[in-house]
């Protein structure tokens, strides 16, 4: 999922090429000196410098790396789940008219529920340990990527169905040699819906409840409250980094398992 | 194998108040012959294949496929006898060169290396050798054919039918193939049923050719082919293709012009 896919090509003039990074470093350059010669107080906006500082402290002693591996524990955990349980369900789905009937008003009803909205509800059953966030991590991939798989499995391309049978398949091996298969795309792509909504949600249900004092959204919650702007940003950065490395990893293990579904990266 | 068609007819019931596409199809395909359906489009020469193929169900008539001197109870079912290559070819793009080729045998449960050994054979008949383990998707179009092409014949059926399968090649791809094809059909001796609406295509391969009218879709015309095998490109400028390429063209003529007549009264209502 590369955003200037479109915008950036091989042919263009240097200039061009250094654009994006050039802006870049053109608005930090003005952040940092609107900082310095306009006397902002660190609270409010610190100077690009003072984060860079401060992220390399927090890298160093630890808080960064413990945290963020929590947090990333915490999202696999709950992917892990949703994907299989939803990849599972959505297969189902597909090849049982009556499955599919079953559980389809459940879905129409919980997906447009915003999952951030369960969170009172687990806390009053679960508390606000561990138990609860990594329910919330669980919840939040299931729908997109149930959705995505029986869709998948509906849209399969008739003509893939009719050589299969004219080569002469049963029903079974039709479902697993060419329907499932055939699928992949789609599935990949409620991963990545799954994943990308995972990361938000966790970091929220840490935010909110995390009685266990830990994980990224336990540490900016803690840094706004006590002023830390430098640390909050940093923090952010940290996250920003780490969700763009989960995705593309994710892109890289896609690519990797099926070549063919995996569109471009 | 051949084949019995008898008044087969095709009603679409789903489109509209029901849209006639065959109406009484009778014809006999002889054994061992490579035989043209030639037709203006949606005159359902493909449907025919596919009826002959049970991929579809007739809405009336019947179909019966029986060994050259065999009886009446040896008749198979339609579909048992045979294997189609599509037009739009159909390959499982989630698999190599030799896993298409050899999907057939696996689906009859033949262990690896049965089926590779025979997918190996057959992928070096169609001139594929050293592509075995290409993902379909980096295949040209007319090494795409091959593959399907490939993966028809390893079913070993005595008919293969052929849904326009050289229709989106470029000109001079579609010359290999259609020499590639003959080649395979001289060595095999299969019947072969191929759909097109190429004149010289059907001239250049066929032993027969079954022109067909616009919709509702009858037999116009049977036209056998004497021209000598092994044919070739260069045959197309004799005088007796130019004379067989007058006669199906003016036969052709009337059909399209009719079918075209068709399409713009769909299009005003």
């Amino acid at each position: 999922m590369s955003g200037t896919a479109g915008t950036s090509g091989s042919g263009d003039p240097l200039w061009l090429k250094f654009l994006p990074s050039a802006s870049i470093i053109l608005l930090l350059c003005i952040w940092e000196i609107a900082v310095r010669v306009g006397h902002v107080a660190p609270i409010i906006l610190p100077a690009p410098s003072a984060i860079v500082s401060y992220l390399v402290a927090m890298i160093f002693d630890g808080t960064l790396p413990y945290h963020l591996g929590i947090t990333f524990m915490r999202i696999l955990a709950g992917f892990l789940v949703s994907g299989v349980l939803g990849i599972l369900l959505g297969v189902f789905m597909g090849m049982s008219r009556i499955v599919a009937r079953v559980l389809d008003p459940w879905i129409a009803a919980l997906y447009p529920l915003p999952k951030i909205s369960l969170i009172p509800l687990l806390i009053i059953w679960l508390g606000t340990g561990e138990a609860y966030i990594l329910t919330i991590s669980a919840i939040t991939a299931f729908f997109p990527v149930v959705i995505s798989t029986f869709a998948g499995i509906r849209q399969t391309d008739q003509g893939l169905i009719r050589a299969a049978r004219d080569l002469g398949a049963n029903e079974r091996q039709l479902q697993i040699k060419v329907v499932v298969p055939a699928a992949m795309p789609s599935i990949f792509s409620g991963l990545e819906l799954g994943m990308g909504v995972t990361i938000i949600l966790v970091v929220a249900a840490e935010m909110i409840g995390g009685s266990n004092q830990s994980g990224m959204g336990f540490l900016l919650i803690r840094f706004g409250q006590v002023m830390e702007t430098e640390k909050l940003f940093a923090a952010l950065i940290a996250l920003a980094v780490f969700g763009g490395v989960v995705m593309k990893t994710q892109k890289r293990i896609e690519h990797w398992v099926a070549p063919w579904a995996a569109g471009n990266m | 194998m051949d084949i019995y068609v008898e008044d087969l007819v095709q009603v679409w019931a789903d489109r509209g108040e029901g849209v006639r596409a065959l109406d009484g199809i009778t014809h006999h395909f002889p054994s061992g012959k490579l035989i043209c359906l030639l037709g203006p489009s949606g005159c359902g020469k493909s449907t025919l294949v596919q009826i002959i193929g049970g991929i579809e169900k007739a809405t009336a008539g019947s179909v019966r496929v029986v060994a050259p001197g065999g009886s009446e109870q040896d008749s198979a079912p339609p579909g048992a006898r045979s294997v189609m290559m599509w037009q739009g070819l159909n390959l499982f793009p989630w698999r190599n060169v030799i896993d298409n080729v050899a999907f057939g045998l696996e689906m009859a449960g033949m262990s690896r290396q049965v089926r590779y050994a025979r997918a190996r054979e057959l992928i070096a008949t169609v001139g594929l050798r050293n592509f075995e383990c290409r993902e379909c998707s980096h295949l040209s179009g007319g090494m795409k054919q091959r593959v399907a092409l490939a993966r028809a014949l390893i079913m070993d059926q005595p008919i293969l039918l052929m849904d326009e399968p050289f229709a989106a090649l470029d000109a001079q791809t579609k010359i290999v193939m259609q020499e590639e094809l003959t080649r395979i059909f001289v060595k095999m001796r299969k019947t072969i049923l191929f759909v097109t609406h190429a004149i010289d295509e059907a001239i250049l391969l066929g032993d027969e050719v079954v022109v067909m009218t616009a919709r509702p879709g009858r037999i116009k015309e049977v036209i056998k082919i004497d021209l000598p095998r092994p044919r070739s490109q260069e045959m197309i400028s004799s005088p007796e293709f130019g004379a067989l390429y007058d006669r199906i063209l003016h036969l052709i003529r009337e059909e399209v012009l009719d079918a075209m007549r068709q399409q713009d009264e769909a299009f005003v209502q």
